[in-house]
């Protein structure tokens, strides 16, 4: 019997040992189990973080573990390790400005903006009342922070129930003057992302699209060509929220529209023109132009010899009544001349104005404002259509984080496209006086509004930061196919962006907001819990034993085991 | 300063079973044994209880389960469906009662000890996994407390069941007119789960409610089965 009891035991020993790997493996699996199980996950975007010839600018961090703190806590107080939660909607400029310029440190920055912002969001007109004054704030903001060396994490994120519930919260704490810290809870705010890394070797593409002309039968010689250019990309303070609506998506579209308008033309051999079209998709526009300046030197030297003249397209979404024609030459210049008729002879017509501003170039700046500059350097004669006033700064009217859907009209592009086509078209037929509509609304060769808003719309949904589109993006495959279509002959060019900037990636996160209990809490649960063990322990020893037998526990301890816990 | 927080819900879920084992006369009497041998009988109880709920319990394949959406008599009937599978713990814990051979125990302590080993292996298998890692998480909840409260409930409830049930297999002169009440309260206590479920479900009570009321309940089953107890023992005595 004692026997058998051994082998008995021994057996279940042996079953036990061989489980003890099995136990483990459990263990480990347990102990792997990450949690990321927290209340509320929200896409952020992280600010831009570059380098100009090595000197930093931008947000120089992005990964994020700490308390949340709104603007309502006492001025003067330590937020190295707290993040600050900033609404658009309540933003002072000039606290940021000041803590910026202090160089005082922060735990972090989370700027809300309202949803109105968000790209691809297509409002109505009461909106756009609305967020006027949000874009002017915002502009002055991204002018403060793209500009900046900022060494804390700064991120964007678009408000919703959850933050505005967190937001509501974490003010009501910082109003009674408990600051946030591990001792007194409140929310925790993660972004858990590696470092970021220098983008290697950032590569801009320039799409070209080619459409001959005919020539006339026994002429020889080459044909001149007019070039239609417009820079694709953007660049603004969130890099994955970068769309650029107005700048410059809606020169890509009236681009898109011109092309396709004289496609049509030029697909019928009694209506091809004694021009060639060549239509250009350019990158690094916010870097001064420095993919149209590739493009250009790439291009055969009798090619580029043969251009007449070349149009960009810049910013054509949001005017009323006037366009600017951006020129490097005088306007008294024969070939400026005749161009700035030719469009406002059309505008005339149209019903809208067009006006000259010259802006000589100053070769020794490095700075290229206008797309048109870089084929000015190069002797070509250009101008650029646009409704900016004035030429804008580096990295600026680029693709802010304003610059949304909304504030593009569809109509303005239209006319613009209206006019651009029709000023080409008579001086590619030489019917520069006359007053005929060749791309009259309920013609065959009507602008087509579907195209140019769906159009705007997807581009207002895609971010184009060149540094961060690869050489085979959606978005680059689209615009070549949408060229292919329109136009005989395309080709893609693939060239490094190097010079002065260099870029970092991680420009999207995720924020884990975890709503914590303080360790005092802790501590004062553990007391509680403790006094409930005892308080229990002493009860069931009182009514199952007796007072006497709870005192004798205290009183001789070593005498007895007591297990408590 | 999460695993402060696991630690502390930790002690609010298991600590009442050790306290209860250590206070009480059956750490004397090292009834250690007797409560192995429960949690061993909630173990297999368990098993036999998973496997006839995969088999009867009818999970209708064209939609989702979803208890929320279904029919009023459909729940109905599967709620009581699984209420009769709920019975097979009180088999589960006449067999650890009345068929196991303790060794020189006496009633008194034989009840108590199975009904701590038996809530200890239901806390162990129900609330470890979710505690370990639900409360290591940053993110701070109620939840877990609330847990640990409602294990001390099931602890009552167990050992109030475990009294009763000793009552009713194990004590042959017991005075006939308390016979429907024990019957009745141990009825009341195998139907605990359903009950809450039904509070939880149908009703729409919140967690904190339903943990409330069975803290309340599991006193008030307490100390009926304790006052029924004592007017048992009191003829044989």
């Amino acid at each position: 019997m004692a026997d058998e009891k051994k082998s008995k035991q021994r057996d279940g020993s042996m079953v036990f040992e061989s489980m003890y790997p099995l136990l483990a493996l459990m263990l480990i699996l347990v102990a792997c189990v990450d949690l990321c199980d927290a209340a509320t996950v929200v896409d952020v975007y992280r600010l831009v973080q570059y380098d100009i010839s090595g000197v930093p600018f931008g947000s120089r961090f992005s990964s994020l573990n700490h308390h949340a703190a709104s603007l309502s806590f006492q001025r003067g107080a330590d937020l190295s390790r707290s993040v600050l939660i900033l609404p658009l909607r309540e933003l002072d400029l000039g606290f940021l400005q000041d803590y910026i310029s202090q160089k005082q440190s922060l735990g972090g920055l989370l700027i809300l903006l309202p949803q109105t912002l968000r790209p691809g969001n297509i409002g109505g007109g009461s909106v756009l009342s609305e967020t006027q004054g949000f874009r002017k704030l915002l502009a002055q903001l991204e002018k403060l922070l793209v500009h900046g060396n900022i060494p804390f994490p700064v991120y964007f994120a678009f408000e919703n129930e959850e933050t505005d519930a967190m937001l509501a919260d974490v003010k009501k704490n910082d109003a009674l003057g408990q600051q946030a810290t591990a001792t007194t809870g409140g929310y925790k705010l993660v972004i858990s992302v590696s470092e970021p890394r220098k983008i290697a070797s950032p590569t801009i593409t320039n799409i070209q699209g080619w459409l001959p002309g005919s020539r006339a039968e026994g002429d020889s010689n080459q044909l001149p060509t007019i070039a239609i250019v417009a820079s694709y990309d953007t660049f603004g303070a969130a890099p994955a929220l970068s769309v650029g609506s107005d700048s410059n998506g809606s020169g890509v579209v009236a681009l898109l529209e011109v092309a396709r308008l004289f496609s049509t033309l030029y697909s019928n051999p009694k209506t091809r023109g004694r021009y060639n079209l060549l239509f250009a998709l350019t990158s690094g526009g916010p870097y001064n132009y420095e993919g149209t300046q590739k493009w250009l030197k790439s291009l055969d030297q009798r090619m580029r010899e043969s251009i007449d003249y070349a149009i960009c397209l810049n910013s054509v979404g949001s005017w009323d009544n006037e366009l600017l024609v951006h020129v490097s030459k005088p306007p008294d210049n024969a070939y400026i001349k005749q161009i700035f008729e030719g469009f406002s002879n059309v505008a005339e017509d149209l019903g809208f104005q067009v006006a000259l501003k010259h802006k000589k170039i100053n070769i020794s700046n490095s700075r290229v404002a206008w797309e048109h500059e870089q084929f000015s350097r190069l002797r070509v004669t250009a101008a650029t259509l646009s409704e900016l006033p004035t030429p804008p700064e580096l990295l600026e009217s680029a693709g802010s984080l304003s610059d949304t859907r909304q504030l593009v009209h569809d109509d303005a592009i239209i006319k613009g496209v209206k006019l651009v086509a029709e000023s080409l078209a008579r001086h590619i037929y030489g019917h520069q006086r006359k007053d005929i509509k060749i791309f009259a609304d309920d013609s065959s060769l009507a602008v087509n509004p579907f195209n140019v808003r769906s159009w705007l719309d997807l581009l207002s949904q895609t971010p184009r930061v060149a540094p961060f589109l690869s050489k085979s993006e959606p978005l680059i495959m689209a615009l070549k196919k949408e060229l292919e279509d329109y136009t005989a002959e395309v080709s893609v060019q693939h060239e490094s962006l190097d010079g002065i900037f260099t870029f970092y990636d991680s420009t999207k996160a995720s924020l884990n907001i975890y709503q914590v209990a303080s360790v005092t809490f802790d501590l004062l649960l553990l007391l509680v819990l403790g006094s409930y063990l005892i308080v229990l322990f002493s009860f069931l020893v009182i009514t199952t034993r007796g007072v006497d037998d709870l005192i004798s526990l205290f009183r001789r301890p070593p005498s007895r085991k007591v297990k408590m816990v | 300063m999460t695993l402060f927080h696991f630690f502390n819900c930790a002690i609010l879920t298991f600590g009442p079973h050790a306290v209860y084992y250590s206070a009480t006369p059956l750490s004397e009497y090292d009834t250690l044994g007797t409560s192995v041998k429960a949690a061993v009988v909630y173990l297999a109880t368990a098993l036999v209880k998973l496997v006839c709920l995969a088999t009867f319990l009818q999970v209708s394949e064209t939609e989702v389960f979803d208890p929320y959406q279904m029919t009023k008599y459909g729940f109905q009937s599967q709620e009581a469906l699984k209420a009769m599978i709920g019975f097979i713990d009180v088999a589960g814990l006449y067999f650890a009662l009345a068929q196991l051979t303790h060794r020189n125990i006496s009633q008194n302590h034989k009840f108590q000890a199975v009904g701590l080993g038996w809530a200890f292996a239901d806390s162990v298998l129900h609330r470890l996994a979710p505690l370990w890692v639900g409360a290591r998480g940053l993110e701070f909840t109620w939840d877990y407390v609330l847990q640990g409260l409602e294990a001390n409930a099931n602890l009552v409830f167990t050992i109030s069941l475990a009294a009763l049930g000793s009552l009713m297999w194990l004590r042959k002169n017991k005075p006939k007119t308390l016979i429907p009440i024990i019957y009745t309260c141990a009825v009341i206590i195998a139907t605990m789960p359903s009950i809450t479920s039904y509070l939880r479900r149908v009703m729409g009570w919140h967690f904190p409610k339903v943990v409330g009321f069975e803290l309340m309940t599991s006193l008030v089953m307490a100390f009926i089965s304790c006052q029924l107890f004592i007017l048992c023992q009191r003829p044989s005595l």
